[in-house]
Order: structure tokens, then C-alpha cells, then sequence
């Protein structure tokens, strides 16, 4: 059996891969995690990579057909959840630190700033950074940057609607009014995937959000039908394709170090190292599925579309991001009435106003 | 003694040039013969005097909604499973009967089929399929589905479905859909 633990950017992951099924009970002690776990194997403990700052160390005790398995943490304030997943057989736990610094969450702007000046700082820090000194209404746990995620882009121009419009600069279009729109009225920083009619792949789009170890990505698209009367918005998130094979990816390959943080605005993405969080989505899909709900009850209140609903598929551009991640498609561009609709620019800054709202309603829920 | 010399130089270059034209010849042969991906299904089926047909069910479009169609057709049924899938996706390409909406740029073709032991089915469609989509998510997602689940529907030994072009894997079918990965069939798309 292996044992690993790796942190995330709002929790910390142990997690024990086995051969077997294993049958365990979880036990709270102080700062200690207990895993005990019953069986007949006599199995070999292995201690893979841990990289968190939260879990210390693993180690265990073995008695007759027990083993217990303890992990120590930072400290005794923290909550857990636990699942299993088959192929190979996994057992993981996430680790979520709680609040102990009430007063400091609470605390000025002067403050904000001394820990955003710092590189290195616990993922799960409740802290918006801040350079404009604004205050964020909802500071969201863990939530400090949003990536939204311009459809398309250079060569590659999406769908085309009947009188020539490409998805890619209605993407655009919209993207940069959302920035606008989210950045004079929250507190957290917006990051764009492109800011012009740019190439960017599909893994550089996730890469450049877990770089930044973005708390929110919303891609923007507009829709395409062979059906000539299609219509509406629709909001997506994603579908696993296979899923027993994807759990056993779920391990990523690592490569992150605090210089890439700085490059990633220059643009420079080929230099960037990925860091590749193969299906990395998977472990956020509620989160994405209530970030679609609530997304798409916006939409169908401002823009007066058809609620076409969330639904799921498997988009590419989701996979590997790591946090809660939807696809919002915003109308049909293969319809000429919403064609025409997307061109304009009061339609666009109804979209970009819609998903805004649909931002604050989220981040409200997740503050509480 | 010269000319016996002579004699035995002469059949030794002669042997020597059969040797070097039957090596080059099986080394080219061997260049040729690439490890083949998998057992290559005819994609003409050759109508067999026995007629045995099989019904399937294809899956549509329709301009009404936004749900995969069934219809149904006859296949020849006396062939190996690969060979009734690929007539099924061959089907399919041609288009409905009934004057449902083809879900597929009406250049595509079918390149080659095969299914694994693990009953993924690998079809393999010329690069019309990605270069001539009208991309967007929707024909997308209902492009990969009419394929999906028309193969797992009429064949039980067909568990997924990987989607290839031109010979290789494709990231995306438009740019949204992942191609990457095996699909499982979507039933909630298919109307009653």
C-alpha cells in the first residue's frame, strides 16, 4: 500500500492506494488522523512523496488483522472527508483547516497586504489579496482568483454563425467585460487565458489556471447547432468519460515552483512548465455542477434566452483545472436572431453582467 | 586453373547478387509491412448468398429538438461483429431515411473498426469528421453520441467508444469535445 499527501489549493489530500479493497474506520486524535483499517493481507506500507504543508507524516501500527495508519497535521483544527475509488483502489482523504484566526479574517486591509507580499503561504489562508484596497463583500474561503477562459482564439476561431461572426471575438468580447465588471466590484484578482485574438491550447488554458491557483474558472463559449432554429444559453460542466480509468490518473504529475507565479502574466506560455493536473476536475464536480446551477438561473433571468439548463459533457478544457470549472454557453452563433444578439454590445454586458451575479451568489454560498 | 577460377568467381558473384536482391527485397517487404493496429475489417461487405440480415437501430437528429433519433435499418448479419459495426457507422454516414438531420459532414467516411478484448470499439473516420464540423458544442456533443451510442445499443460486446481521425487520436472534435479518452454511451440523449 502507498501512502502520499499532496496539497491543493483550498484542502490538503492523503491518499492510500492498495492492491485490495480495504474495509477502515476514520478516528480524530488531536492532531492526529487515524485510519484503522481490518484485514486478512499482510500488506507492505510504503511511504510515497508527501508534498503538503499541512500533513507532517504517515506511520503505523500493526497488530493481529489491524493495521492502523496514523497522519499527523499541522494542527488539531481541521475537518475531513473521505471516499474510495476503484482501479486501482484508492482511499482519499481531504483535509480542510478551519478558521482558528477569526479575528485575522476579519482584520484590516493593512494586514491582507503583509500576506500578500508573502510568496509562500497555506492554500487555505482566508485572505483576499488585494492591491486596490477594495473590500471584497464575500471574502470566500480560499477563493482569490478567478480565471476566465476566452473560448477559441487565433487560428482556431470556433463556430461561425451565417453572417461571418466568429465565436472567438464574441468570446472575447464578453470575457473582457466580465473582467471589467468583477474587478471595480470584487476584491479578487481576474485572470484571462488570452486578452487577444490568440492560439492558446486547451492544457495551457488549465495549466494557466492552476498556476495561479485559480479558485474559479469559467469558460465562455457560444453555441453551434446543425439544427437551423436552435436556441438559448446553456451552462456545462463536466461529464468523466470512463471514470475508472480517470481515478487512477487523478495523481498528477507535479512541476510547480513559486518563480512560475510571476512569469504567467507576461504571457510567456510556452516557458511556463506545466503543471499537469491530469483530470485534476474530478474531484470538483459538485462544486462545478452548483456553480452551473447557479450560473444558469442568472443567465435565464437577465437575458431572456431559453434556459436550455446545466448540463455535463466532456469538454476538454475542463479536465485538468483544479477548482470549481463550468463552460457557459452563451447563445447560438448558427442562429442569425442570436447571432445578432451576441454582436451587440448591450447583449454582450448583459452576459458578462448575468455571470457576475452568478459569481456573487456563488461565493456567498461558499463564504457561509 | 584460371578459367575454373573464372568459373567459380562468376557463380559466386551470381550467388552473391541473388543474395543481395533477395535481402533488399525482404528487407523492403519487412519496411512495408507495418505492425498492423488491428485486425483491418473489409469495408465493403460482400452481400453473401445466405442474405441474413440483422435489424439495428442508427441514431438521428432532428431540427424539433436538441435528442438523438433512432430509426432503424437492416445490415447483413452473417459477419463478425467488426463487420456489423462498421456497416452500422457506414449507415449512419449515408443519413436517415426518414429526413432526420445527418449528424456528420457528408464527406466523412469510415477508414477502418476494431474492437478490443475489453470491448472498446476504435473507429477510426477520415479527417473530414474534424476539418468539415461545423464545431460548437452542441453538434458536438450530438455528433459523438449518435456514433457512441449507436454502436453500444445494437452490440453488447461494445462497452465504449474511442474516436479516431485519420489514423490517430484527436484532442478535440471541434474544439470543445474531448476526443482524447473513451466515451461511455449517454442514453438520456436518445427521444422515445
Amino acid at each position: 500500500m502507498k501512502l502520499s499527501a499532496k496539497d491543493y489549493p483550498d484542502f490538503s489530500r492523503a491518499i492510500f492506494t492498495s492492491s485490495f479493497p480495504l474495509s477502515y474506520t476514520l478516528e480524530k486524535s488531536s492532531s492526529f488522523l487515524l485510519v484503522h483499517l481490518e484485514t486478512k493481507f499482510r500488506f507492505r506500507i510504503q511511504r510515497d512523496a508527501i508534498e503538503s504543508d499541512f500533513i507532517k507524516s504517515f506511520g503505523w501500527i500493526k497488530r493481529n488483522d489491524s493495521y492502523t495508519i496514523t497522519i499527523e497535521t499541522k494542527h488539531s483544527n481541521f475537518k475531513f472527508d473521505h471516499f474510495v475509488q476503484n482501479n486501482p483502489y484508492q482511499l482519499v482523504i481531504d483535509f480542510r483547516q478551519l478558521e482558528e484566526k477569526k479575528i485575522e479574517s476579519q482584520s484590516s486591509l493593512e494586514e491582507a497586504k503583509v500576506t500578500d507580499g508573502k510568496k509562500k503561504e497555506t492554500p487555505s489562508q482566508p485572505v483576499v489579496s488585494n492591491p486596490q484596497g477594495r473590500q471584497s463583500p464575500p471574502a470566500a474561503k480560499g477563493i482569490k482568483t478567478i480565471v476566465i477562459d476566452p473560448g477559441h482564439g487565433g487560428l482556431e476561431a470556433g463556430a461561425k454563425g451565417k453572417f461571418g461572426t466568429m465565436e472567438k471575438e464574441i468570446t472575447l468580447a464578453i470575457s473582457l467585460k466580465l473582467k471589467g465588471i468583477v474587478e471595480r466590484n470584487l476584491a479578487f484578482r481576474v485572470v484571462l487565458t488570452r486578452d487577444k485574438d490568440l492560439d492558446v491550447s486547451l492544457e495551457n488554458r488549465a495549466a494557466l489556471a492552476n498556476n495561479n491557483r485559480a479558485g474559479l474558472f469559467i469558460s465562455i463559449h457560444t453555441n453551434s447547432s446543425y439544427r437551423k432554429n436552435a436556441q438559448g444559453s446553456e451552462t456545462f460542466f463536466l461529464s468523466l468519460n470512463a471514470t475508472d480509468e480517470e481515478a487512477r490518473k487523478l495523481a498528477y504529475l507535479e512541476n510547480s515552483s513559486p518563480e512560475f507565479e510571476g512569469q504567467i502574466e507576461k504571457g510567456s506560455e510556452d516557458e511556463i512548465k506545466m503543471i499537469l493536473w491530469d483530470m485534476a476536475q474530478s474531484a470538483y464536480i459538485k462544486q462545478s455542477s452548483q456553480l452551473a446551477e447557479i450560473l444558469q438561473k442568472e443567465l435565464n433571468l437577465l437575458l431572456g434566452t431559453m434556459n436550455r439548463g446545466i448540463k455535463q459533457a466532456p469538454f476538454k478544457v475542463l479536465t485538468g483545472v483544479a477548482c470549481p470549472a463550468v463552460l457557459v454557453e452563451v447563445a447560438f452563433i448558427s442562429n442569425p436572431e442570436e447571432e445578432k444578439d451576441l454582436l451587440n454590445e448591450a447583449f454582450q454586458n448583459d452576459v458578462a453582467q448575468a455571470i457576475y451575479r452568478g459569481l456573487v451568489s456563488y461565493i456567498k454560498l461558499y463564504s457561509q | 586453373m584460371d578459367v575454373k577460377r573464372v568459373a567459380i568467381l562468376g557463380v559466386l558473384l551470381v550467388l552473391l547478387i541473388i543474395l543481395i536482391v533477395v535481402f533488399f527485397k525482404s528487407g523492403g517487404k519487412e519496411k512495408i509491412k507495418q505492425p498492423p493496429p488491428a485486425p483491418r475489417p473489409e469495408l465493403q461487405s460482400q452481400p453473401k448468398e445466405s442474405g441474413q440480415t440483422k435489424k439495428i437501430v442508427l441514431l438521428f437528429l432532428s431540427e424539433e429538438d436538441d435528442l438523438l433519433h433512432p430509426e432503424e435499418r437492416e445490415i447483413i448479419a452473417d459477419s463478425s461483429v467488426v463487420r456489423q459495426a462498421s456497416q452500422t457507422i457506414e449507415e449512419l454516414i449515408k443519413g436517415s431515411e426518414k429526413g432526420y438531420l445527418s449528424p456528420f459532414p457528408p464527406e466523412t467516411k469510415l477508414r477502418q473498426l476494431f474492437i478490443t478484448k475489453e470491448g472498446v470499439a476504435y473507429v477510426d473516420f477520415s479527417k473530414e469528421l474534424t476539418e468539415k464540423h461545423p464545431s460548437g458544442s452542441s453538434a458536438e456533443i450530438l455528433t459523438v453520441y449518435s456514433i457512441v451510442n449507436s454502436l453500444t445499443q445494437n452490440f453488447n460486446s461494445i462497452k465504449k467508444v474511442f474516436i479516431l481521425v485519420d489514423g490517430g487520436e484527436k484532442e478535440t472534435l471541434g474544439g470543445h469535445i474531448d476526443l482524447t479518452r473513451p466515451f461511455l454511451p449517454q442514453y438520456s440523449l436518445i427521444a422515445d
